[in-house]
Protein backbone atom coordinates (compact mmCIF):
# COMPACT_ATOMS: atom_id res chain seq x y z
CA UNK A 1 0.00 0.00 0.00
CA UNK A 2 1.09 3.56 -0.73
CA UNK A 3 3.09 5.30 1.99
CA UNK A 4 2.80 9.05 1.84
CA UNK A 5 4.40 10.05 5.12
CA UNK A 6 7.33 8.16 6.57
CA UNK A 7 9.75 8.98 9.36
CA UNK A 8 12.83 6.83 9.65
CA UNK A 9 15.07 6.38 12.66
CA UNK A 10 14.25 9.70 14.24
CA UNK A 11 16.63 10.07 17.18
CA UNK A 12 16.69 12.91 19.61
CA UNK A 13 19.00 13.43 22.52
CA UNK A 14 17.74 15.97 25.06
CA UNK A 15 21.18 17.04 26.28
CA UNK A 16 24.75 15.87 25.79
CA UNK A 17 24.90 12.51 27.62
CA UNK A 18 21.19 12.96 28.43
CA UNK A 19 18.25 10.68 27.69
CA UNK A 20 17.25 10.02 24.09
CA UNK A 21 14.38 8.70 22.01
CA UNK A 22 14.14 6.67 18.80
CA UNK A 23 11.13 6.29 16.57
CA UNK A 24 10.26 5.13 13.06
CA UNK A 25 6.85 4.90 11.47
CA UNK A 26 4.78 5.50 8.40
CA UNK A 27 1.35 6.68 7.48
CA UNK A 28 -0.95 5.69 4.64
CA UNK A 29 -3.39 8.16 3.11
CA UNK A 30 -6.65 8.36 5.01
CA UNK A 31 -5.20 6.53 8.00
CA UNK A 32 -4.29 7.41 11.56
CA UNK A 33 -1.20 6.43 13.50
CA UNK A 34 -1.09 6.27 17.29
CA UNK A 35 2.09 7.42 19.01
CA UNK A 36 2.55 5.35 22.12
CA UNK A 37 4.95 5.11 25.01
CA UNK A 38 4.98 5.69 28.76
CA UNK A 39 4.66 9.16 30.26
CA UNK A 40 7.72 11.28 29.60
CA UNK A 41 8.89 8.95 26.81
CA UNK A 42 8.97 11.85 24.34
CA UNK A 43 5.68 11.47 22.47
CA UNK A 44 5.11 15.22 22.30
CA UNK A 45 8.75 15.68 21.36
CA UNK A 46 8.28 13.35 18.39
CA UNK A 47 5.28 15.38 17.18
CA UNK A 48 7.26 18.59 17.62
CA UNK A 49 10.15 17.09 15.65
CA UNK A 50 7.78 16.06 12.86
CA UNK A 51 6.43 19.65 12.82
CA UNK A 52 10.05 20.81 12.52
CA UNK A 53 9.84 22.82 15.73
CA UNK A 54 12.75 20.77 17.10
CA UNK A 55 15.65 19.53 15.03
CA UNK A 56 16.28 15.84 15.77
CA UNK A 57 19.77 14.57 16.40
CA UNK A 58 19.33 12.31 13.38
CA UNK A 59 16.64 10.83 11.18
CA UNK A 60 14.68 11.76 8.15
CA UNK A 61 11.11 12.25 7.01
CA UNK A 62 9.73 11.61 3.56
CA UNK A 63 6.47 13.25 2.58
CA UNK A 64 4.95 12.43 -0.82
CA UNK A 65 8.32 11.24 -2.14
CA UNK A 66 10.11 14.38 -0.97
CA UNK A 67 12.71 14.67 1.76
CA UNK A 68 11.52 17.13 4.40
CA UNK A 69 14.61 19.29 3.96
CA UNK A 70 13.50 19.93 0.37
CA UNK A 71 10.27 21.56 1.55
CA UNK A 72 10.38 25.11 3.03
CA UNK A 73 9.62 24.92 6.79
CA UNK A 74 6.75 27.42 6.68
CA UNK A 75 4.98 25.49 3.97
CA UNK A 76 5.74 22.22 5.80
CA UNK A 77 4.22 23.39 9.09
CA UNK A 78 1.15 24.69 7.35
CA UNK A 79 0.61 21.24 5.72
CA UNK A 80 2.02 18.95 8.45
CA UNK A 81 0.31 20.78 11.24
CA UNK A 82 0.98 20.30 14.94
CA UNK A 83 -1.59 21.08 17.60
CA UNK A 84 -0.20 20.99 21.15
CA UNK A 85 -2.13 19.54 24.04
CA UNK A 86 -2.48 22.87 25.83
CA UNK A 87 -4.59 25.10 23.60
CA UNK A 88 -3.16 28.51 22.73
CA UNK A 89 -5.70 31.32 22.57
CA UNK A 90 -4.71 34.74 21.31
CA UNK A 91 -6.15 38.06 22.40
CA UNK A 92 -9.59 38.80 20.98
CA UNK A 93 -12.77 36.86 20.29
CA UNK A 94 -13.07 33.29 19.05
CA UNK A 95 -13.79 34.77 15.61
CA UNK A 96 -10.50 36.77 15.79
CA UNK A 97 -8.69 33.58 16.72
CA UNK A 98 -10.14 31.70 13.77
CA UNK A 99 -9.22 34.56 11.44
CA UNK A 100 -5.68 34.89 12.73
CA UNK A 101 -3.98 32.25 10.51
CA UNK A 102 -5.45 33.93 7.42
CA UNK A 103 -3.95 37.25 8.43
CA UNK A 104 -0.51 35.73 8.00
CA UNK A 105 1.30 36.19 4.74
CA UNK A 106 1.35 32.52 3.67
CA UNK A 107 -2.31 31.64 4.31
CA UNK A 108 -3.53 35.12 3.43
CA UNK A 109 -2.43 34.41 -0.14
CA UNK A 110 -4.60 31.28 -0.22
CA UNK A 111 -7.77 33.04 0.85
CA UNK A 112 -9.66 34.29 3.84
CA UNK A 113 -11.59 32.64 6.65
CA UNK A 114 -14.63 30.71 5.39
CA UNK A 115 -17.08 31.71 8.10
CA UNK A 116 -19.74 29.19 7.04
CA UNK A 117 -17.21 26.40 7.31
CA UNK A 118 -16.09 27.76 10.68
CA UNK A 119 -19.68 27.72 11.96
CA UNK A 120 -20.17 24.18 10.70
CA UNK A 121 -17.00 23.00 12.41
CA UNK A 122 -17.89 24.69 15.71
CA UNK A 123 -21.22 22.87 15.66
CA UNK A 124 -19.53 19.56 14.81
CA UNK A 125 -17.33 19.78 17.92
CA UNK A 126 -20.26 20.81 20.12
CA UNK A 127 -19.67 24.56 20.47
CA UNK A 128 -22.57 27.03 20.13
CA UNK A 129 -22.36 29.61 17.32
CA UNK A 130 -22.65 32.37 19.91
CA UNK A 131 -19.16 31.44 21.08
CA UNK A 132 -17.78 33.18 17.96
CA UNK A 133 -18.13 36.47 19.81
CA UNK A 134 -16.81 35.24 23.15
CA UNK A 135 -13.49 36.44 24.49
CA UNK A 136 -11.15 33.57 23.60
CA UNK A 137 -9.04 34.00 26.72
CA UNK A 138 -12.01 33.40 29.03
CA UNK A 139 -12.99 30.05 27.51
CA UNK A 140 -12.76 26.89 29.62
CA UNK A 141 -9.98 24.41 28.85
CA UNK A 142 -12.34 22.16 26.94
CA UNK A 143 -13.82 25.01 24.90
CA UNK A 144 -10.40 26.44 24.10
CA UNK A 145 -9.15 22.99 23.02
CA UNK A 146 -12.03 22.69 20.58
CA UNK A 147 -11.61 26.23 19.23
CA UNK A 148 -7.91 25.48 18.69
CA UNK A 149 -8.82 22.28 16.83
CA UNK A 150 -11.36 24.11 14.66
CA UNK A 151 -8.76 26.81 13.92
CA UNK A 152 -6.28 24.14 12.83
CA UNK A 153 -8.86 22.31 10.69
CA UNK A 154 -9.82 25.56 8.95
CA UNK A 155 -6.33 25.97 7.50
CA UNK A 156 -6.89 22.59 5.81
CA UNK A 157 -3.71 20.76 6.77
CA UNK A 158 -2.85 17.46 5.10
CA UNK A 159 -1.45 15.74 8.15
CA UNK A 160 -2.57 16.62 11.66
CA UNK A 161 -0.20 15.96 14.54
CA UNK A 162 -2.52 15.90 17.53
CA UNK A 163 -1.25 15.79 21.09
CA UNK A 164 -3.97 14.48 23.41
CA UNK A 165 -6.86 16.24 21.62
CA UNK A 166 -9.39 14.97 24.16
CA UNK A 167 -7.38 15.70 27.32
CA UNK A 168 -9.61 18.64 28.31
CA UNK A 169 -12.89 17.10 27.12
CA UNK A 170 -15.56 15.02 28.84
CA UNK A 171 -16.21 11.56 27.39
CA UNK A 172 -19.20 12.59 25.26
CA UNK A 173 -17.55 15.65 23.72
CA UNK A 174 -14.34 13.66 23.25
CA UNK A 175 -16.29 11.05 21.24
CA UNK A 176 -17.84 13.77 19.09
CA UNK A 177 -14.42 15.24 18.31
CA UNK A 178 -12.86 11.86 17.49
CA UNK A 179 -15.79 10.90 15.27
CA UNK A 180 -15.39 14.16 13.42
CA UNK A 181 -11.66 13.53 13.00
CA UNK A 182 -12.34 10.01 11.66
CA UNK A 183 -14.66 11.55 9.05
CA UNK A 184 -12.21 14.33 8.30
CA UNK A 185 -9.59 11.70 7.37
CA UNK A 186 -11.90 10.20 4.76
CA UNK A 187 -13.34 13.47 3.39
CA UNK A 188 -10.45 14.34 1.16
CA UNK A 189 -7.64 12.44 -0.51
CA UNK A 190 -4.21 12.41 1.11
CA UNK A 191 -5.03 13.24 4.67
CA UNK A 192 -3.34 11.66 7.66
CA UNK A 193 -3.40 11.84 11.43
CA UNK A 194 -0.77 11.22 14.09
CA UNK A 195 -2.33 10.96 17.48
CA UNK A 196 -0.87 10.93 20.97
CA UNK A 197 -3.50 9.65 23.36
CA UNK A 198 -3.45 8.02 26.74
CA UNK A 199 -7.04 6.86 26.36
CA UNK A 200 -6.90 3.40 24.72
CA UNK A 201 -10.52 3.50 23.57
CA UNK A 202 -9.87 6.71 21.63
CA UNK A 203 -8.06 4.56 19.10
CA UNK A 204 -11.16 2.51 18.28
CA UNK A 205 -12.55 5.45 16.29
CA UNK A 206 -9.97 5.03 13.56
CA UNK A 207 -10.30 1.79 11.61
CA UNK A 208 -7.00 0.24 10.58
CA UNK A 209 -5.07 2.49 12.93
CA UNK A 210 -1.51 1.43 13.50
CA UNK A 211 0.78 2.37 16.35
CA UNK A 212 4.35 3.50 16.71
CA UNK A 213 6.00 2.93 20.07
CA UNK A 214 8.68 5.39 21.12
CA UNK A 215 11.85 3.75 22.34
CA UNK A 216 13.43 5.87 25.01
CA UNK A 217 16.53 5.49 27.11
CA UNK A 218 17.08 7.38 30.34
CA UNK A 219 14.53 9.62 31.92
CA UNK A 220 13.96 13.29 31.42
CA UNK A 221 14.48 15.82 34.15
CA UNK B 1 21.96 89.22 30.78
CA UNK B 2 24.88 89.08 33.20
CA UNK B 3 27.61 86.69 32.22
CA UNK B 4 30.13 85.86 34.90
CA UNK B 5 31.91 83.20 32.86
CA UNK B 6 33.03 80.00 34.51
CA UNK B 7 34.04 80.28 38.19
CA UNK B 8 37.11 78.06 38.60
CA UNK B 9 37.31 75.62 41.55
CA UNK B 10 40.71 75.83 43.24
CA UNK B 11 42.54 72.83 44.81
CA UNK B 12 41.51 74.03 48.24
CA UNK B 13 37.91 74.48 47.19
CA UNK B 14 37.95 71.03 45.62
CA UNK B 15 39.30 69.61 48.87
CA UNK B 16 36.30 71.15 50.64
CA UNK B 17 34.07 68.67 48.81
CA UNK B 18 35.45 66.08 51.25
CA UNK B 19 32.84 67.54 53.63
CA UNK B 20 30.15 66.07 51.39
CA UNK B 21 31.81 62.65 51.40
CA UNK B 22 32.08 62.86 55.20
CA UNK B 23 28.37 63.57 55.44
CA UNK B 24 27.51 60.46 53.45
CA UNK B 25 30.13 58.52 55.47
CA UNK B 26 28.58 59.61 58.75
CA UNK B 27 25.14 58.42 57.66
CA UNK B 28 26.63 55.06 56.75
CA UNK B 29 28.63 54.76 59.99
CA UNK B 30 25.82 55.98 62.22
CA UNK B 31 23.25 53.57 60.79
CA UNK B 32 25.81 50.74 60.34
CA UNK B 33 24.97 50.44 56.65
CA UNK B 34 28.31 48.80 55.87
CA UNK B 35 28.79 51.16 52.93
CA UNK B 36 31.82 53.03 54.26
CA UNK B 37 34.39 50.99 52.37
CA UNK B 38 32.44 51.24 49.11
CA UNK B 39 31.94 54.96 49.65
CA UNK B 40 35.62 55.64 50.16
CA UNK B 41 36.62 53.42 47.23
CA UNK B 42 33.91 54.98 45.06
CA UNK B 43 35.04 58.50 45.92
CA UNK B 44 38.68 57.70 45.13
CA UNK B 45 37.73 56.00 41.88
CA UNK B 46 35.45 58.84 40.81
CA UNK B 47 38.18 61.39 41.52
CA UNK B 48 40.88 59.46 39.66
CA UNK B 49 38.64 58.49 36.71
CA UNK B 50 37.34 62.03 36.24
CA UNK B 51 40.81 63.57 36.59
CA UNK B 52 42.22 61.16 34.04
CA UNK B 53 39.39 61.77 31.61
CA UNK B 54 39.82 65.52 32.14
CA UNK B 55 43.51 65.35 31.15
CA UNK B 56 42.76 62.87 28.36
CA UNK B 57 40.03 65.08 26.89
CA UNK B 58 42.25 68.16 27.12
CA UNK B 59 44.95 66.21 25.24
CA UNK B 60 42.50 64.94 22.59
CA UNK B 61 40.99 68.40 22.08
CA UNK B 62 44.48 69.75 21.60
CA UNK B 63 45.43 67.13 18.98
CA UNK B 64 41.96 67.22 17.40
CA UNK B 65 42.75 64.55 14.83
CA UNK B 66 39.86 63.02 12.90
CA UNK B 67 41.16 59.39 13.13
CA UNK B 68 41.81 59.70 16.86
CA UNK B 69 38.27 61.01 17.44
CA UNK B 70 36.84 58.11 15.45
CA UNK B 71 38.91 55.54 17.38
CA UNK B 72 37.79 56.99 20.69
CA UNK B 73 34.18 56.92 19.58
CA UNK B 74 34.49 53.25 18.57
CA UNK B 75 36.06 52.42 21.93
CA UNK B 76 33.19 54.21 23.66
CA UNK B 77 30.74 52.12 21.60
CA UNK B 78 32.50 48.91 22.58
CA UNK B 79 32.37 49.77 26.28
CA UNK B 80 28.71 50.80 26.01
CA UNK B 81 27.81 47.60 24.11
CA UNK B 82 29.54 45.49 26.75
CA UNK B 83 27.66 47.30 29.49
CA UNK B 84 24.33 46.99 27.66
CA UNK B 85 24.66 43.23 27.24
CA UNK B 86 26.24 42.38 30.56
CA UNK B 87 23.01 41.04 32.03
CA UNK B 88 21.67 39.34 28.92
CA UNK B 89 22.04 35.60 29.39
CA UNK B 90 21.61 34.09 25.96
CA UNK B 91 24.75 32.18 25.07
CA UNK B 92 24.11 31.66 21.36
CA UNK B 93 22.89 35.11 20.43
CA UNK B 94 26.13 37.13 20.26
CA UNK B 95 24.41 40.14 21.85
CA UNK B 96 27.70 42.02 22.22
CA UNK B 97 28.37 42.18 18.49
CA UNK B 98 24.76 43.03 17.72
CA UNK B 99 24.69 45.78 20.37
CA UNK B 100 28.01 47.18 19.19
CA UNK B 101 26.81 47.38 15.59
CA UNK B 102 23.47 48.96 16.43
CA UNK B 103 24.94 51.41 18.96
CA UNK B 104 27.69 52.48 16.57
CA UNK B 105 25.40 52.89 13.56
CA UNK B 106 22.61 54.74 15.40
CA UNK B 107 24.89 57.00 17.46
CA UNK B 108 27.05 57.86 14.45
CA UNK B 109 24.07 58.70 12.26
CA UNK B 110 22.42 60.90 14.89
CA UNK B 111 25.66 62.63 15.89
CA UNK B 112 26.50 63.35 12.24
CA UNK B 113 23.10 65.04 11.83
CA UNK B 114 23.47 66.99 15.07
CA UNK B 115 27.04 68.12 14.49
CA UNK B 116 27.02 68.82 10.77
CA UNK B 117 23.50 70.22 10.37
CA UNK B 118 22.66 71.80 13.72
CA UNK B 119 25.82 72.76 15.63
CA UNK B 120 28.09 73.18 12.55
CA UNK B 121 31.46 73.70 14.29
CA UNK B 122 34.61 74.68 12.36
CA UNK B 123 36.45 72.51 11.61
CA UNK B 124 33.56 70.04 11.35
CA UNK B 125 35.55 67.35 13.17
CA UNK B 126 36.01 69.36 16.35
CA UNK B 127 36.71 66.86 19.16
CA UNK B 128 35.29 69.32 21.68
CA UNK B 129 31.88 68.95 20.04
CA UNK B 130 31.94 65.36 18.78
CA UNK B 131 33.05 63.53 21.91
CA UNK B 132 30.62 65.06 24.43
CA UNK B 133 27.71 64.86 21.97
CA UNK B 134 28.57 61.28 21.07
CA UNK B 135 28.93 60.38 24.75
CA UNK B 136 25.49 61.72 25.59
CA UNK B 137 23.88 59.91 22.67
CA UNK B 138 25.68 56.69 23.49
CA UNK B 139 24.85 56.71 27.18
CA UNK B 140 21.15 57.01 26.50
CA UNK B 141 21.08 54.59 23.57
CA UNK B 142 22.91 52.10 25.75
CA UNK B 143 20.14 52.22 28.34
CA UNK B 144 17.47 51.92 25.67
CA UNK B 145 19.18 49.00 23.97
CA UNK B 146 19.77 47.20 27.22
CA UNK B 147 16.08 47.49 28.14
CA UNK B 148 14.90 46.48 24.67
CA UNK B 149 17.21 43.46 24.42
CA UNK B 150 16.31 42.20 27.86
CA UNK B 151 12.62 42.70 27.20
CA UNK B 152 12.71 40.98 23.80
CA UNK B 153 14.29 37.79 25.14
CA UNK B 154 11.98 37.73 28.16
CA UNK B 155 8.89 38.30 26.02
CA UNK B 156 9.84 35.57 23.57
CA UNK B 157 10.74 33.12 26.31
CA UNK B 158 7.45 33.69 28.11
CA UNK B 159 5.38 33.40 24.91
CA UNK B 160 6.95 30.37 23.24
CA UNK B 161 3.58 28.56 23.03
CA UNK B 162 1.99 31.48 21.14
CA UNK B 163 5.02 31.90 18.90
CA UNK B 164 5.15 28.20 18.05
CA UNK B 165 1.38 28.17 17.42
CA UNK B 166 1.88 30.96 14.87
CA UNK B 167 4.83 29.13 13.30
CA UNK B 168 2.56 26.08 12.92
CA UNK B 169 0.18 28.19 10.82
CA UNK B 170 3.08 28.95 8.49
CA UNK B 171 4.02 32.31 10.07
CA UNK B 172 7.40 33.78 9.21
CA UNK B 173 9.76 34.41 12.15
CA UNK B 174 8.89 38.11 11.97
CA UNK B 175 5.14 37.42 12.03
CA UNK B 176 5.63 35.06 14.96
CA UNK B 177 7.58 37.49 17.16
CA UNK B 178 6.36 40.91 16.07
CA UNK B 179 4.18 41.39 19.17
CA UNK B 180 7.13 40.63 21.46
CA UNK B 181 9.34 42.89 19.37
CA UNK B 182 6.86 45.77 19.62
CA UNK B 183 6.83 45.45 23.40
CA UNK B 184 10.62 45.40 23.45
CA UNK B 185 10.84 48.55 21.32
CA UNK B 186 8.33 50.31 23.53
CA UNK B 187 10.35 49.31 26.61
CA UNK B 188 13.51 50.69 25.00
CA UNK B 189 11.99 54.00 23.88
CA UNK B 190 9.62 54.82 26.75
CA UNK B 191 12.19 56.21 29.22
CA UNK B 192 13.53 58.79 26.74
CA UNK B 193 10.02 59.79 25.65
CA UNK B 194 8.97 60.13 29.30
CA UNK B 195 11.98 62.32 29.98
CA UNK B 196 10.85 64.62 27.11
CA UNK B 197 7.63 65.17 29.06
CA UNK B 198 9.17 66.27 32.34
CA UNK B 199 12.37 67.97 31.26
CA UNK B 200 12.57 71.47 32.69
CA UNK B 201 9.66 70.79 35.06
CA UNK B 202 11.02 68.11 37.36
CA UNK B 203 14.70 68.18 36.49
CA UNK B 204 17.17 70.55 34.94
CA UNK B 205 19.31 68.23 32.86
CA UNK B 206 23.02 67.97 33.60
CA UNK B 207 24.15 69.36 30.29
CA UNK B 208 22.05 72.49 30.61
CA UNK B 209 23.02 72.95 34.26
CA UNK B 210 26.67 72.60 33.27
CA UNK B 211 26.37 75.25 30.59
CA UNK B 212 24.58 77.63 32.94
CA UNK B 213 27.24 77.07 35.63
CA UNK B 214 29.86 77.74 32.99
CA UNK B 215 28.27 81.15 32.45
CA UNK B 216 26.13 80.52 29.40
CA UNK B 217 22.89 82.39 28.83
CA UNK B 218 20.11 80.02 30.03
CA UNK B 219 18.13 80.82 26.88
CA UNK B 220 21.07 79.53 24.84
CA UNK B 221 21.54 76.55 27.15
CA UNK B 222 17.93 75.39 26.68
CA UNK B 223 18.38 75.42 22.90
CA UNK B 224 21.28 73.02 23.29
CA UNK B 225 19.31 70.97 25.75
CA UNK B 226 16.38 70.66 23.37
CA UNK B 227 18.69 69.42 20.62
CA UNK B 228 20.24 66.96 23.08
CA UNK B 229 16.85 65.62 24.15
CA UNK B 230 15.59 65.00 20.65
CA UNK B 231 18.87 63.51 19.52
CA UNK B 232 18.75 61.11 22.47
CA UNK B 233 15.20 60.13 21.54
CA UNK B 234 16.17 59.57 17.91
CA UNK B 235 19.23 57.52 18.75
CA UNK B 236 17.37 55.36 21.29
CA UNK B 237 14.69 54.67 18.67
CA UNK B 238 17.18 53.94 15.90
CA UNK B 239 19.44 51.90 18.16
CA UNK B 240 16.59 49.72 19.41
CA UNK B 241 15.24 49.26 15.89
CA UNK B 242 18.63 48.22 14.52
CA UNK B 243 19.30 45.95 17.46
CA UNK B 244 15.98 44.15 17.13
CA UNK B 245 16.23 44.10 13.34
CA UNK B 246 19.59 42.37 13.48
CA UNK B 247 18.94 40.09 16.42
CA UNK B 248 15.34 38.81 16.14
CA UNK B 249 16.29 36.42 13.35
CA UNK B 250 18.99 34.91 15.57
CA UNK B 251 16.30 33.56 17.87
CA UNK B 252 15.35 31.14 15.08
CA UNK B 253 17.10 28.11 13.64
CA UNK B 254 17.70 27.48 9.95
CA UNK B 255 14.38 25.58 10.04
CA UNK B 256 12.69 28.82 11.17
CA UNK B 257 11.89 27.32 14.59
CA UNK B 258 12.81 28.90 17.94
CA UNK B 259 16.34 28.04 19.06
CA UNK B 260 16.75 25.81 22.07
CA UNK B 261 17.75 28.60 24.45
CA UNK B 262 14.63 30.57 23.45
CA UNK B 263 12.23 27.71 24.21
CA UNK B 264 13.73 26.65 27.52
CA UNK B 265 10.32 26.64 29.14
CA UNK B 266 9.31 23.64 26.98
CA UNK B 267 12.06 21.20 27.91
Amino acid sequence: MEVFFQFTQITHQFAPNGPFIHASGSLQPGKALAVQGPSGAGKSTLLRILARLIKPTSGTVIYQDQNWQAIPPRYWRRKIHYLPQKPVMFEGTVRDNLKLPFELDLLGKEGSLDLDKAKLLLTEVGLPLASLDHDARTLSGGEAARVALVRSLLIDPEILLLDEPTAFLDTETGKKVLMYLANWLQNKKNRGLLLVSHKENNLAFFPGMQAVVIQSEGTRG
Amino acid sequence: MMNYGIIPISHLQLAMSIILVLMAGLVSAFLKLGLLKSLIWGTIRAFIQLSLIGYLLAYIFQINHFILILLIMLLMCYIAAREATRRVNVPTQEPLLVSFLSLTASSLLVSVIVVTLIITPRPWYSAQIWIPIFGMILGNSMNGISLALDRMYNEVRSHTAEIEALLCFGASPWEAVKNSVRKALRAGMTPTINSLMVVGLVTLPGMMTGQILAGADPREAVRYQFVVMVMITASAALGCLLLIGISYRKMFTEDLALTEDMRQSHN
